[in-house]
């Protein structure tokens, strides 16, 4: 691939005796939506872990931007502009939407407890700022009104939208999305889709996500990566990958012909 | 035949003594109250901490000749450095071995000031750490009394200074939270991945927190000090870091003024309990009053879960 941003070579992840992770090797293209599909317990989620620091690798290597962050804690990943949401969405339900917004904001002074005794001006204009970010995100998300609730109090659907409008916080340079449509609405879920192409066109914004949605995949991604057991087995094309024979079978098993 | 008179409610020596141990525990449960209320770390080993606190400053003066004045700020030192060195293996695991390892780590200094006897003069009470708050307090009692306040209990100084540091760090720690520092805190609470994800370096502000609330523990440590006159170790049983829990419960998880209630509440009731006449022995008598202590928990969770100034809604969106 010609200009990598994410490229992760020869990863294993063991669990005690069982490879959840065998070796896998993918590269994201720069501005590409990507998708990364495969059966159940194929090491997706594993490998979204092994990528953002949730989980240490056993070998191999991960570059972002060409530089390593193999067995990096999860959050100087995400410092560096990798950032991913969760299966099971993890909004902060005791704190505001807004507050959820807030605390995404990078390198803030005002989370260093030396700046309110030597400089406080320092942190409050960076909350003023972050502020102004934050509710501009919300606008864009449709979740403005909801500001001042907690987001406790939120649909599934506004949970999932909270959770990658807060990501976006950091400006990251990649996302990742693990399975961001799962249990959410048809409406919300098109609404989802077009933040994240709009993303990628106006930001330039690299996407990789789980989907287990065909449809989705093949509609929304330039590029899509299949694993299986632990390894990748194909890469291609929506439509390359759809013919693919060993991706058939991954899916639905060797078909014997009598 | 049971008697109970409550002639003991009028008289200002009870008062006093109630309010200096509200301020004692009140300053020990803010620290807990940060941990447990606000980053969600469940710390047992406070009374560890105020333990280090009070030995560090008992030893340093009347062992060590150090004057009370820099023996106060190296005994916060000392508290916050054991703080860390707990922490920082601990408090990368699940949140249930951070909780034993803080509690066996608080008998560990129990015990130690037990039988190193040298230092602490184990059981027999550590004493003469007390000169210079004592020419202060004479001073400050003097200076009340040329100002028409007349002083009768010389306990009466330490009332006004302790509660006068624990409005101060109420106030301080109630207005830390609040700014985004805070915050991460609270994202810490509800959910540690969520805070990593966004860039949080989770384990640096919990060994903050926990640093913080054992210097509030070493405060509070110098106030019990003041008012015991001699350090004994079983002061710093783990049972009065359950007295900080009741107290954070009582008030409100993540509620400061709280805390002041609570610790207001559940030393009348443990004090007052104390006139209880009851054709009973002694330690019956003592058992007694932990049995009314825990009635009136079990009422509160009955009627009013959320403590007296929490939040019902937050109680329920946190489950």
């Amino acid at each position: 691939m010609s200009d990598a941003i994410l490229e992760v070579d020869g990863v294993e992840k063991r669990y005690g005796g069982v490879r959840a992770i065998d070796g896998a090797s993918l590269a994201v293209e720069r501005g590409s939506i990507t998708a990364l599909i495969g059966p159940n317990g194929a090491g997706k989620s594993t490998l979204f872990d092994v990528v953002s620091g949730f989980e240490r690798a056993d070998g191999g290597a991960i570059k972002l931007d060409g530089r390593s962050i193999y067995r990096l804690p999860a959050y100087a990943i995400a410092r560096r502009g990798l950032v991913r949401t969760f299966q099971m969405t993890k909004t902060l339900n005791v704190m505001s939407v807004l507050d959820n917004m807030l605390l995404a904001s990078p390198d803030h002074p005002g989370e260093r407890l030396s700046t309110w005794i030597v400089r406080p001006w320092a942190g409050r204009r960076r909350e003023r700022d972050a502020r102004a970010r934050a509710l501009h995100l919300l606008e864009a998300f449709e979740l403005a009104a909801h500001a001042r609730a907690y987001a406790g109090t939120l649909s599934g659907g506004q949970r999932k939208l909270l959770e990658l409008a807060r990501a976006l916080m950091l400006a990251p340079r990649l996302v990742l999305l693990d399975e961001p449509l799962a249990g959410v609405n048809p409406t919300l879920g098109r609404r989802l889709l077009e933040h994240i192409e709009e993303l990628r066109r106006d930001e330039g914004t690299t996407l990789l996500f789980v989907e287990h949605d065909m449809e989705v995949v093949m509609n929304h991604s330039d590029h899509v990566i299949v694993m299986a057991q632990g390894r990748v087995i194909a890469e291609g094309s929506a439509d390359e990958v759809r013919r693919n024979e060993t991706v058939v079978e991954a899916y639905l098993g060797k078909v014997v012909v009598a | 035949m049971i008697a109970i008179t409550f002639h003991f409610l009028t008289a200002a020596d009870f008062w006093i003594g109630v309010g200096v141990l509200a301020a004692t525990y009140g300053i020990f449960a803010l620290g807990l109250q940060l941990n447990v209320g606000t980053t969600g770390i469940t710390n047992f080993g406070q009374a560890g901490f105020m333990a280090v606190g009070a030995y560090t400053m008992g030893i340093l003066v009347a062992k060590q000749g150090w004057s009370w004045w820099w023996a106060m700020p190296a005994a916060i030192a000392a508290s916050m450095l054991a703080a860390v060195i707990v922490g920082l293996p601990s408090l990368r695991l699940r949140a249930d071995y951070f909780a034993i390892t803080t509690l066996a780590f608080a008998e560990i200094v129990r015990y130690l000031a037990d039988n190193e006897r040298d230092l602490t003069e184990g059981s027999q009470g550590l004493l003469g750490y007390n000169s210079d708050w004592f020419k202060l307090s004479l001073r400050l009692g003097d200076w009340l009394n040329g100002h028409g306040v007349h002083v009768t209990s010389f306990l009466f100084p330490l009332l006004l200074v302790s509660w006068g540091v624990l409005l101060v760090l109420t106030l301080l720690v109630a207005l830390v939270v609040r700014t985004p520092w805070g915050r991460v805190l609270r994202a810490i609470r509800e959910d540690e991945d969520a805070a990593r994800a966004l860039g949080k370096n989770t384990l640096a502000y919990k060994l903050q927190s926990l640093a913080l609330a054992a210097a509030l523990a070493a405060i509070a440590g110098f106030v019990l000090a003041l008012n015991l006159t001699l350090l004994v170790p079983d002061e710093f049983d783990p049972v009065f870091t359950i007295f900080g829990f009741v107290i954070v419960i009582l008030g409100g998880l993540g509620s400061y003024v709280g805390v002041i209630l609570g610790s207001v509440i559940l030393m009348t009731v443990l004090e007052g309990t104390r006139y209880v006449e009851l054709p009973l022995s002694s330690d019956k008598v003592a058992a007694i009053r932990f049995i009314i202590v825990g009635l009136v928990l079990i009422l509160l969770m009955a009627f009013r879960p959320q403590g007296i100034l929490g939040s019902k809604q937050e109680m329920l969106l946190g489950e």
